[in-house]
C-alpha cells in the first residue's frame, strides 16, 4: 500500500515537475518571435480494480502540447504578405512622391521661366541678351528633365537591387525550411510526439519568407512541409529547397527579374504576375505600375516639348536670316539625335537584326493658327516576327494587339509602322534579316527625359533662334481698293528654295474677280480656302507661265508651300501685294510668338493636354496611388494587427498566468512531497510494529 | 477572453506612435504653412494647383508683356506727338505762304524754314527705341527706314508690325510701321486728286479757273469706275469761242467722253463755281460718281486733271510743298498767282491728308494703350483670384491646424500614461 503512496506521490511529483519546467519555459520565451505557449496534458493513470472499487494510481503527462491554430498563424501570414506587399510598393511610390512634392522645384518653375524666356524674346528678337537668357531657361529646363528622370532611374537600379537582396532571402530562408523539415521528421518519428520548438521555428521562418514573397504551403504527414509561390511553383518540397534567381530580363536588360532555377540548371523567369505578395511583389509591382508609367509620362513630355518646339522653331527664320532650306540653319532648337525611342533586343533572339525606331513628326492643325501635337502613349510595345514577314505589335499597358481590327491587308512591318506612326506617334524600320520568334521592346519614351538637349549650335551662337518668321507681306503703294493681305504665318512644307528672290506677287483682277499669282516656281502647290468652305489646290506646271489664278473671296486662306496668308477687304483692279524674303528683320518676333503659344497649346497625347497639364496629371496619378496605398496600407496593417491579436490571445504567453501557474505547480510539488511523506511515516509506524 | 502579455506591449506602442505620426505631420504642415505636404495628401487638389500656379504665371507674364507693349507705344506716341506738332506748324506756315500779297522774298524764308522741318521730320521717322531698333522700319529694326531723295525721302522699312502676346488670345502691335504713318497716305481728297492740267498748247493754265478738290456722291460708280478696263486719269479741257466758255471731258488717252450730237460743238456749257461731274455719255454711258468744281475763268485750252487717289509719300507731299513755295509767282518762271494757288491748295489738301492719317494713327496707338491698360486692370483682377483659388487648394487652416494639435496632444499624453500604469500591474512584482 506504501509502495502505492510512493508511486503515486512520485508520479504528482513528476507531473508538478514537468509543469513547472513548461512554465519557466514559456515565461524565458515570452518575448521570442514566433514562440507558441506550451502546456503540459495531464491525465489520471487507470486504476487498481478491486473489490473496493477502482483504486487511482497517480497521474501522468501524456504530452507538452503547443497552444496553436494553424487556421490563425496562416491569417497572419497572408495578411503580412499583403502588408509586406504595400509597405515595399509605399517606400518606393513616396520617394517620388516627395520628390514631386515641393511646387517650387518640381518642373513647373523651369517649365515656366523658359516659356517666360521665349515672351522676352518674342518682345525684344533683336536684343541678344534676351535671346541668351531664353538659351540658359532652355538649359536649366532640360537639366531639370535630367535630375527628375535620373531619381527615378535610381529608383529604378534601386528595385533591381532590393529584388536581388530579397531572393537571396528567399533562397536562405528557404534552405533553412528544408534543414528544419528533415529535423522535425526525425525528432517525431524518435520519440513520437511533436517538436515544438523547431515547429515554432519553421513557423516564424514561413512568416519571414511571407514577407518577402507570398508562399502557401502544405504537409505532409511525416511532419515535412511543402512551399509554393506564384501559382504553384514549388520552393521547398520536403528535405529540398530549390533556387530562387534574380537575373537580367530577356525582353529587358535593364531589369532584375525573378526566376526560379530548373533542374537543367536554366534560370526559368517568372512572369511579373506570378510575384505576388511580400517586399518582391511590391517591388514588381512597383516598377511596373507606377515607375515605368512615370518615366514614360515624363519622357512623353519631354519628346512632345522638343518634337513640337523644333516642328515651330523650323518655320521660323533666325538673326542672321537664315530660314529652312538655307544651309547654315538650325531647324532644331532641341537636338534630336539622341532622343530617339529605345529599342531592346530579346536576349533570345536569333540574329542580329538592326530594329530601330523614331518619332512621328508632330501633327500640325489649324491652317492658319497652327498648333503642333503628338501623339505619344505613355505605353512600351512589343513588337514580335510571327514568320513569314508578317510582325505583331503590342501596346503593353493594355495588352492590346495593333492595330486593331479592320485587320492590315498584311502585316508586314512597313504597314505596321505605318499605322504606329499616325496613332503612336512613332515609326519602325528594320535592316538585317530577322527570323521568326524575334521580339523586340520598344520604349518610345523612357529614355527621352534623361537625353533631352538644348542644340549645340544654338546653345552656342544665340542668333540662331529662329524669333522671326522667314517672309513678309506688303500691299503696292498705287493700290486703290481696300484689299488688304495678312502677315503671313509659315507652316509645314515651307521651304526658302520655293520661294524666288524678289518674292511672290498677287494683283486682282477685277474682271474675272481673280487674284494672280506670279512669279511662282514650278511645281509648287498652292492651296487656298474661302471661309467655311473645302480645301483646293493647284499645282504650278513646269515650262507654263508661272502664275496661276484663283477665285477670290473675301477672308480666303492662301498657301503658297506653307507660307499662309489671308485676303480681306475688297480690292480694285490691279491692286497687287507682295511675298517677300523677310530680309533683315532684326525686330520681327512671329515665330518666338508663336513658340510661346506653345505652353498654353494642347501639345501633347494626341492634342489633349498642355505640358503643364501632363505633368500635373503625371503627380496626380503618383499621388494617387500613394495615397491608395497609404489608406489599403493602413486598412491591411490593422487586418494584421487584428490576426496577430487572435493568434496572440492563444499562442501567445501570459505572464500574469504563468506566475499563477508556477504557484500551482509549486503547491502541486509540495502537495506530492507530502504524499510521499506520509507513504514514509505510515512506512516507519509499520517498521515499529514490528 | 484571453489576451498576452505582448499584446500589451504592442498595442500601448502602436498607440503611442500613432499619436507621434500624426503629431509630426501637424507639425510639418503648420511650420511649412501648406495643407498638402505630398501630393498623395491630395492629389487632385495638388494636381489642380500645378495647372493653377501655371495659369498664375502665365497671367503674369501676359501682364509683363503688358508692361513692355505700354512702353514700346509709349516711346512710338511720344514720336507722334512729336510730328503731330512739327505737321501742324508746316500747315500753318503753307497757309501763311498762301498769302498773295506775300513777296517771293517772304516765301523764301518760308521755304528755308519748311527745309529744316523737313530735316526734323526726317529725324523722328529715323528715331529709335532703348535697344537701338529704329521705330519706324517694321520688321528690320537694325535698317535705317527713310533717306531723303530729291523728291522726297526713299523708304527702306516694311510693313511689319512688331507683336506683343499681352492675353491668351491677343497678340497686340506695339509698332506703327513707316509704311502706314509716312508713306502709305492717300493724296487729294483720299478717292481722287485733282490738278492743274496745263494748257493744251502747252505751258500753264492761262486763265483764272481754280479747282478744288472734289466731292464723291457715290463711292460705288467710282469704284466700277476704277475697276472699268482703261480707267485712268480724267482731263477736263475748257473752251472759249465768241466769249462762251465750254468744257469737254477726255479720259488719258485723249479719247473724248462726253460728247453726243445733241450738244453744242464746243462742248458742255460751263458757268463758273458750277459742278461738273464726272461721267461718260458716249456709249455705254457711265456715271463716275465724283463731280468737281471749277472757279473764275478758265481760258481756251486750260485743263484740270481729276485722277485717282495713290498713296504719296510724306516727304514726297513736304518737299512739293516746298517746291511750290519756293518757285512763289514769278512771270519768269512762268507761274501765274492762279497757278500757285491751284498748286498749294493741292499741297495743302495733302497735308490735311497727312494730318488725318497721323489721327488714325495716333487714335489707333491710343486704343492700343486703353485696351493693354484695361488688359492690365482684368489682368491683376485674375491674378488675385488665381492667388485665392491657389491658397484654398494649398494653404493650411491654422485654427483647425491648432486645433488638431492640442486634441492630439491631449490623446498622446493619455495614451503615455495609460501604457506606464497597465505595463506596471504584474503578479510577478507581487510574489
Amino acid at each position: 500500500m506504501s509502495s502505492g503512496l510512493l508511486s503515486i506521490g512520485v508520479s504528482g511529483l513528476a507531473a508538478a515537475q514537468l509543469g513547472l519546467l513548461t512554465t519557466e519555459h514559456n515565461v524565458t520565451n515570452a518575448n521570442t518571435p514566433g514562440y507558441t505557449r506550451q502546456r503540459t496534458v495531464q491525465t489520471s493513470l487507470v486504476g487498481l480494480a478491486t473489490g473496493s472499487g477502482s483504486v487511482g494510481q497517480g497521474t501522468d503527462v501524456v504530452t507538452i502540447e503547443r497552444m496553436y491554430d494553424k487556421y490563425l498563424s496562416a491569417q497572419v501570414n497572408t495578411s503580412q504578405t499583403k502588408l509586406s506587399e504595400i509597405d515595399a510598393y509605399y517606400a518606393q511610390i513616396s520617394q517620388i512622391d516627395n520628390m514631386l512634392a515641393d511646387p517650387t522645384s518640381g518642373l513647373t518653375p523651369a517649365l515656366q521661366e523658359f516659356f517666360n524666356g521665349v515672351q522676352q524674346v518674342a518682345a525684344n528678337p533683336s536684343l541678344l541678351s534676351a535671346r541668351q537668357s531664353m538659351i540658359s531657361s532652355a538649359e536649366t529646363l532640360v537639366s531639370r528633365f535630367h535630375s527628375i528622370e535620373l531619381r527615378l532611374d535610381e529608383l529604378g537600379n534601386d528595385v533591381n537591387g532590393r529584388i536581388e537582396d530579397a531572393v537571396s532571402s528567399v533562397n536562405s530562408y528557404a534552405t533553412q525550411i528544408a534543414e528544419l523539415n528533415q529535423r522535425i521528421v526525425i525528432a517525431e518519428s524518435a520519440y513520437g510526439q511533436p517538436a515544438n520548438d523547431m515547429l515554432d521555428q519553421r513557423g516564424q521562418l514561413i512568416n519571414e519568407l511571407n514577407k518577402l514573397i507570398k508562399v502557401t504551403s502544405s504537409t505532409n504527414t511525416n511532419g515535412g512541409l511543402n512551399l509554393f509561390i506564384g501559382s504553384g511553383q514549388p520552393l521547398v518540397i520536403g528535405t529540398q529547397a530549390m533556387v530562387m534567381t534574380a537575373e537580367a530580363s530577356n525582353a529587358d536588360s535593364s531589369k532584375i527579374v525573378v526566376g526560379l532555377l530548373s533542374a537543367t540548371g536554366d534560370s526559368i523567369e517568372l512572369p511579373d504576375n506570378l510575384v505576388v505578395g511580400g517586399e518582391l511583389g511590391g517591388l514588381v509591382k512597383f516598377r511596373s505600375e507606377t515607375l515605368g508609367r512615370t518615366t514614360n509620362e515624363l519622357g512623353r513630355m519631354a519628346a512632345s516639348m522638343a518634337l513640337t518646339f523644333n516642328a515651330q522653331h523650323a518655320l521660323g527664320q533666325d538673326l542672321l536670316g537664315q530660314a529652312s532650306g538655307d544651309a547654315g540653319f538650325a531647324a532644331d532648337f532641341f537636338s534630336m539625335a539622341t532622343v530617339q525611342p529605345t529599342v531592346r533586343q530579346n536576349a533570345n533572339n536569333v540574329g542580329n537584326p538592326l530594329v530601330s525606331a523614331a518619332f512621328a513628326a508632330p501633327t500640325y492643325g489649324a491652317a492658319t493658327d497652327g498648333n503642333f501635337y503628338t501623339k505619344l502613349t505613355t505605353s512600351d510595345y512589343r513588337l514580335t516576327n510571327v514568320g513569314g514577314g508578317n510582325y505583331t505589335l503590342t501596346r503593353l499597358s493594355d495588352g492590346k494587339s495593333l492595330p486593331p481590327p479592320p485587320a492590315l491587308a498584311a502585316d508586314t512591318l512597313a504597314n505596321i509602322s505605318i499605322y504606329a506612326e499616325a496613332n503612336e506617334g512613332f515609326k519602325i524600320s528594320i535592316a538585317g534579316l530577322d527570323a521568326a520568334g524575334n521580339s523586340y521592346l520598344i520604349q518610345p519614351t523612357s529614355n527621352a527625359a534623361q537625353n533631352i538637349a538644348v542644340n549645340s549650335i544654338i546653345a552656342t551662337d544665340s542668333r540662331t533662334v529662329a524669333a522671326a518668321l522667314p517672309f513678309r507681306t506688303s500691299s503696292s503703294a498705287g493700290n486703290t481698293g481696300s484689299g488688304a493681305i495678312s502677315g503671313g504665318i509659315s507652316a509645314p512644307g515651307f521651304d526658302t528654295t520655293l520661294l524666288p528672290a524678289g518674292g511672290i506677287s498677287v494683283s486682282f483682277v477685277s474682271g474675272t474677280n481673280k487674284l494672280n499669282l506670279t512669279d511662282l516656281v514650278a511645281g509648287q502647290v498652292i492651296t487656298y480656302k474661302v471661309p467655311g468652305g473645302n480645301e483646293q489646290s493647284t499645282t504650278v506646271l513646269a515650262g507654263a507661265p508661272t502664275s496661276t489664278l484663283i477665285d477670290y473671296t473675301q477672308g480666303m486662306t492662301i498657301s503658297v508651300s506653307g507660307m499662309n496668308f489671308v485676303m480681306t477687304g475688297t480690292p480694285n483692279n490691279g491692286d497687287s501685294f507682295k511675298l517677300q524674303r523677310n530680309a533683315a528683320a532684326t525686330t520681327d518676333g512671329r515665330n518666338s510668338l508663336a513658340l510661346g503659344k506653345l505652353q498654353t497649346q494642347n501639345t501633347v497625347a494626341d492634342g489633349t493636354a498642355t505640358f503643364q497639364t501632363a505633368f500635373a496629371e503625371m503627380v496626380a496619378n503618383v499621388g494617387i496611388k500613394t495615397r491608395e496605398l497609404r489608406v489599403v496600407g493602413a486598412a491591411q496593417e490593422s487586418a494584421l494587427t487584428q490576426s496577430q491579436s487572435a493568434r496572440d490571445a492563444l499562442s501567445g504567453v501570459n505572464l500574469d498566468e504563468e506566475a499563477a501557474n508556477m504557484i500551482r505547480y509549486q503547491q502541486a510539488y509540495q502537495a506530492a512531497a507530502k504524499i510521499l511523506d506520509i507513504g514514509s511515516k505510515l512506512f516507519d509506524e509499520l517498521l515499529q510494529l514490528g | 477572453m484571453r489576451i498576452s502579455t505582448a499584446q500589451i506591449f504592442d498595442s500601448g506602442n502602436r498607440g503611442i506612435s500613432r499619436n507621434q505620426v500624426d503629431l509630426f505631420k501637424l507639425q510639418n504642415q503648420m511650420s511649412s504653412g501648406r495643407k498638402m505636404l505630398t501630393p498623395a495628401d491630395d492629389p487632385i487638389a495638388s494636381a489642380q494647383a500645378l495647372v493653377l500656379t501655371q495659369s498664375k504665371e502665365v497671367s503674369s507674364q501676359y501682364l509683363r508683356n503688358q508692361d513692355g507693349a505700354k512702353g514700346q507705344l509709349g516711346v512710338v506716341d511720344a514720336q507722334l506727338t512729336a510730328l503731330d506738332d512739327l505737321m501742324q506748324n508746316v500747315r500753318d506756315k503753307v497757309v501763311q505762304a498762301g498769302n498773295t500779297t506775300l513777296s517771293n522774298a517772304d516765301r523764301g524764308f518760308i521755304a528755308q524754314e519748311l527745309e529744316s522741318r523737313f530735316s526734323e521730320l526726317l529725324g523722328i521717322a529715323n528715331a529709335q527705341d532703348g535697344t537701338g531698333s529704329y521705330l519706324f522700319s517694321g520688321y528690320q529694326g537694325a535698317v535705317r527706314p527713310f533717306s531723303a531723295t530729291q523728291t522726297g525721302a526713299n523708304y527702306a522699312g516694311d510693313d511689319g508690325q512688331r507683336l506683343s502676346q499681352v492675353e491668351a488670345s491677343r497678340q497686340i502691335s506695339t509698332s506703327v510701321s513707316g509704311g502706314e504713318l509716312f508713306e502709305r497716305i492717300r493724296n487729294g481728297n483720299g478717292t481722287f486728286a485733282t490738278s492743274n492740267g496745263g494748257n493744251v498748247l502747252g505751258g500753264i493754265n492761262h486763265g483764272t479757273g481754280v479747282i478744288d478738290q472734289g466731292s464723291v456722291n457715290d463711292l460705288t460708280l467710282w469704284n466700277q469706275a476704277l475697276n472699268s478696263p482703261g480707267f485712268g486719269d480724267v482731263n477736263i479741257q475748257f473752251f472759249v469761242n465768241a466769249g462762251v466758255t465750254s468744257y469737254r471731258l477726255y479720259d488719258e488717252l485723249g479719247v473724248e467722253l462726253s460728247t453726243t450730237a445733241a450738244l453744242p460743238a464746243d462742248g458742255l456749257p460751263f458757268t463758273p463755281g458750277q459742278s461738273i461731274s464726272m461721267q461718260k455719255t458716249t456709249a455705254p454711258a457711265q456715271n463716275f460718281g465724283v463731280s468737281v468744281v471749277v472757279q473764275g475763268t478758265p481760258a481756251d485750252g486750260d485743263r484740270f486733271v481729276v485722277s485717282p487717289s495713290t498713296d504719296q509719300s510724306i516727304f514726297t507731299t513736304l518737299r512739293n510743298t516746298i517746291n511750290t513755295i519756293s518757285q512763289g509767282i514769278s512771270t519768269s518762271a512762268g507761274t501765274t498767282s492762279t497757278e500757285f494757288t491751284n498748286n498749294l491748295a493741292a499741297n495743302l489738301i495733302n497735308i490735311d491728308q497727312v494730318m488725318a492719317n497721323l489721327l488714325e494713327v495716333r487714335t489707333s496707338v491710343g486704343s492700343r494703350l486703353n485696351e493693354i491698360e484695361s488688359l492690365s486692370n482684368s489682368g491683376a483682377d485674375l491674378q488675385l483670384q488665381y492667388a485665392t483659388s491657389l491658397s484654398a487648394l494649398q494653404d493650411l487652416d491654422y485654427a483647425k491646424a491648432i486645433s488638431d494639435m492640442a486634441q492630439k496632444q491631449l490623446q498622446l499624453e493619455a495614451a503615455q500614461l495609460s501604457f506606464k500604469q497597465i505595463s506596471q500591474l504584474s503578479l510577478f512584482s507581487m510574489l
